[in-house]
């Protein structure tokens, strides 16, 4: 048990991390949503009601797509873009899918590769790229939810101003939906952007995400 | 009055739970209550239906009690339900001649502004709204 722990620890330090500051999201959002409803003579709503609203909805799922839509960018992008100096990029001499050896698929499959890596065809395609895809899934999954929940969020305030509310298509072209979108993305591009370019110069001695102190800034992924 | 009340205030507890539909058509059944009592005359079950802001407006704007007071107002005889839309606490009811808004309450749906009429990309004008 002691073990797992040790050897999972960044999985489920992170994992657990979420979970507490996702329910601290949730007491800080029905706060914020019952001072609304109080300002507007209106109702508080309990706990319960909160985190199956839209208002919840849309702000968890706002920020979870953006999260996916960095790491589908930057799973996909670096597959073909370098970073001379960066620890986040691949040696500048490598730049597209590589060769079956180099990925050890197919025939140069090691005994211990996964059974996948072992297939041909659109088996080892599926695998060849199952990070990105299942990234980009989340990523797109998340923001049809974050359409839909703040569709919702947005048509009750609406509704609260004596408004029509949006149809689909209205919500799909409205400043709400598109600055929800922009403003999370224009974030985590800078945050993709600042550790690809900083991490040249920088150092964290002991962390993965870092050259070892000594590297030279010119040295680019692993040939540290 | 009480025996007209009472009913009005048990459909109204049952009203602002339940599925889109459902919750739906509970506001679209206290918008008409509201219509039908005004039209009948019926001051006292007409402010059982409204919120507590938009009772206190009209009572302090009319200087009299609401029961009196909403008679005078300009809302139209009730209509045939055209349409209802339901997101979080809040629905808006169409009827053939009127429109108007609800929250959720307490003791359920509860109108916040009818006699509404639509002003282009402005919030509605309407006879009675609280706030």
């Amino acid at each position: 048990m002691k073990r797992f722990v040790k050897e999972n620890a960044l999985g489920l330090t992170f994992g657990l991390l979420f979970l507490v500051v996702l329910v601290g999201q949730a007491f800080a959002g029905l706060a914020d949503y019952n001072q609304q409803q109080l300002a507007e003579g209106l109702q508080p709503i309990g706990f319960a009601r909160y985190v199956t609203s839209a208002s919840f909805g849309a702000d968890v799922a706002e920020n979870w797509q953006s999260e996916y839509l960095q790491f589908f960018l930057f799973i996909f992008l670096t597959v073909w873009l370098v970073q001379k100096g960066s620890p986040e990029s691949k040696q500048l001499d490598k730049v597209g899918r590589e060769s079956d050896k180099d990925q050890k698929v197919g025939p140069y499959a090691q005994e211990d590769s996964p059974k996948w890596a072992h297939a041909s065809g659109f088996k080892l395609f599926l695998f060849s790229n199952s990070l990105g895809l299942v990234m980009g899934a989340i990523f797109v999954v998340s923001w049809v939810a974050q359409f839909i929940a703040g569709r919702a969020a947005f048509n009750e305030e609406q509704l609260g101003n004596l408004e029509d509310p949006m149809s689909p298509v209205q919500y799909l072209m409205a400043p709400d939906f598109w600055n929800r979108t922009l403003q999370n993305w224009q974030s985590e591009l800078l945050a993709v952007a600042s550790m690809a370019i900083l991490a040249i110069y920088l150092r964290q001695r002991g962390s993965s995400q870092s050259k070892p102190v000594g590297s030279p800034h010119t040295a680019t992924g692993d040939e540290n | 009055m009480l025996k007209r009340v009472i009913p009005a205030l048990l459909l109204l507890g049952l009203a602002g739970c339940g599925s889109v539909g459902e919750r739906g058509d509970a506001a679209a059944g206290v918008a008409l209550q509201l219509l039908t009592a005004v039209d009948s005359k019926d001051g006292a079950a007409a402010c059982a239906t409204l919120a507590p802001e938009t009772l206190e407006e009209i009572e302090s704007s009319a200087g009299q009690p609401c029961d009196q007071a909403i008679l005078d107002e300009d809302l139209p005889a009730p209509g045939q339900v055209t349409g209802t839309d339901v997101y979080g606490q809040w629905a808006q009811v169409r009827l053939t001649d009127d429109t108007l808004f609800l929250a959720v309450f307490p003791g359920g749906w509860r109108v916040v502004a009818a006699g509404c009429a639509p002003r282009g990309e402005k919030p509605y004008n309407c006879a009675i709204q609280g706030g």
